[in-house]
């Protein structure tokens, strides 16, 4: 019998096993994320998701839902803005980044938000629950993408955002060749360094290259119901924010 | 940019102030100014406003006017003046319009510098003249001819 392939970095590999396999990257680097995504992106990631969040357009009250959420960049500053009337929940597919991400919380005082292991594909909360649905460099590594853009739909109330922040394609030549280098020479090598894991930082690299480029992600968005989709170009192009809206 | 800035005003005020916007909610407006390369839609829904720059959605009012009665209307310009003087189109329900500038009047933004951002200060700052001057002039069609060939002939750094 023929298995269905899927890409896990630029390896084809059969579609139900990449889920496993994407566990085993980030199994192994959880207890390194924070410090390595601040080496890596020379602490960018973080304005990027600072920008996230001032676009997310989420007030007291509402009720967030981060998916791959990690170790809970996004979830603590949606925490701040909803308040205590709010409610946030940090989720992810994988138990040890999860638990960074719980661990972290509590060291930073944050209160007032939930914690569930759930895989993008099937989020097990009820239609219309979400004010915003968030996934912050996690798209990528999920097997069906359209089956968790689907299920983001379903879980954000009607007028509900979506905010996906990846990266993405960028259209400077220079910047481009740079990048190029970058993710492939420099990226794995402090892997191996830091963190003691060059293939894992060499499986992050590849998943970039095969990630849906701005155009492609907004039609993914809109073919999924979303009644508008627009994205924003930060740094570049190397990371987009698409933005959609359940109209 | 713009659209952000814009869009954290709005539910500032929104979130800040007993303001209803039920009224607005599911409307869709698109604002198109005829002389400047700005386009902005407000949707409003879940009791708040996005502002989006996207060209290609579908919109229940579409407004077109110049870039300079834009600044005059932010600036608290009474719209149904404006559309007796022809100098705003409206295709659609006015009154959806109507409650929609309502909110952007009273809106503490300095519109001059967010333009400012798309075509050059100098432009920004020409149309900004121009819209002061509608308000106090007695004759708001003679200064915006004034102002729209200063506008014309100011350097853009595009
Ligand atoms: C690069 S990390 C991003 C973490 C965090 N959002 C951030 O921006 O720092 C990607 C996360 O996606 C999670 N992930 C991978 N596949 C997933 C899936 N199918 N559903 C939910 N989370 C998933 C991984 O466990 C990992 O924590």
């Amino acid at each position: 019998m023929m298995h269905k392939t899927t890409h896990f970095g630029f390896t084809d590999v059969a579609t139900e096993d990449k889920q496993g396999m994407v566990r085993g990257v980030f199994d192994s680097v959880a207890n390194k994320y924070d410090l390595m995504n601040d080496v890596l992106s020379f602490g960018a990631h973080r304005l990027w998701k600072h920008y996230t969040i001032a676009t997310s357009n989420v007030k007291a009250g509402d009720k967030v839902l981060d998916i791959a959420g990690g170790t809970g960049d996004l979830a603590r500053a949606f925490a701040m803005k909803v308040g205590d009337t709010g409610r946030v929940v940090l989720s992810d597919i994988n138990a040890a980044m999860l638990s960074e991400g719980r661990k972290n919380l509590i060291n930073k005082g944050v209160s007032g938000v939930d914690f569930v292991q759930l895989s993008g594909e099937q989020i097990p909360f009820a239609n219309d629950t979400f004010d915003c649905v968030s996934i912050a460099f996690g798209l990528r590594n999920v097997t069906d993408k359209d089956q968790c853009i689907r299920e983001m739909y379903r879980v954000l109330k009607p007028g509900g955002c979506l905010l996906i922040l990846e990266f993405s394609k960028t259209d400077i030549a220079l910047l481009e060749k740079f990048y190029h280098f970058y993710s492939f020479s420099v990226m794995p090598q402090l892997g191996k360094i830091i963190a003691d894991d060059e293939a894992s930082y060499q499986y992050l690299a590849e998943s970039i290259r095969k990630h849906p480029d701005q155009e492609t992600l907004k039609k993914m968005v809109l073919d999924a119901g979303f009644g508008l989709c627009e994205y924003h170009n930060l740094s570049g192009g190397i990371v987009a924010l698409h933005k959609g809206i359940k109209t | 940019m713009q659209a952000i800035i814009l869009e954290r005003a709005l539910n500032f005020l929104l979130a800040t102030h007993p303001i209803d916007i039920q009224p607005l909610e599911g409307k869709k407006v698109h604002f198109s100014l005829q002389d400047f390369p700005l386009e902005m839609n407000f949707i409003c829904t879940n009791n708040r406003i996005f502002v989006t720059t996207d060209a290609a959605i579908n919109t229940d009012v579409n407004i077109t006017l110049q870039s300079s009665v834009f600044l005059a209307l932010f600036q608290g310009e009474d719209l149904t003046e404006l559309l007796r003087q022809d100098k705003i189109v409206i295709h659609g329900d006015v009154k959806t319009a109507q409650l929609l500038v309502d909110l952007l009047q009273q809106v503490n933004i300095d519109l001059e510098e967010l333009l400012s951002k798309y075509t050059g200060d100098v432009v920004a700052h020409q149309v900004g003249k121009l819209a002061k001057k509608i308000k106090s002039s007695d004759n708001p069609i003679g200064s915006i001819k004034d102002g729209i060939t200063n506008f014309l002939i100011a350097p853009s750094r595009h």
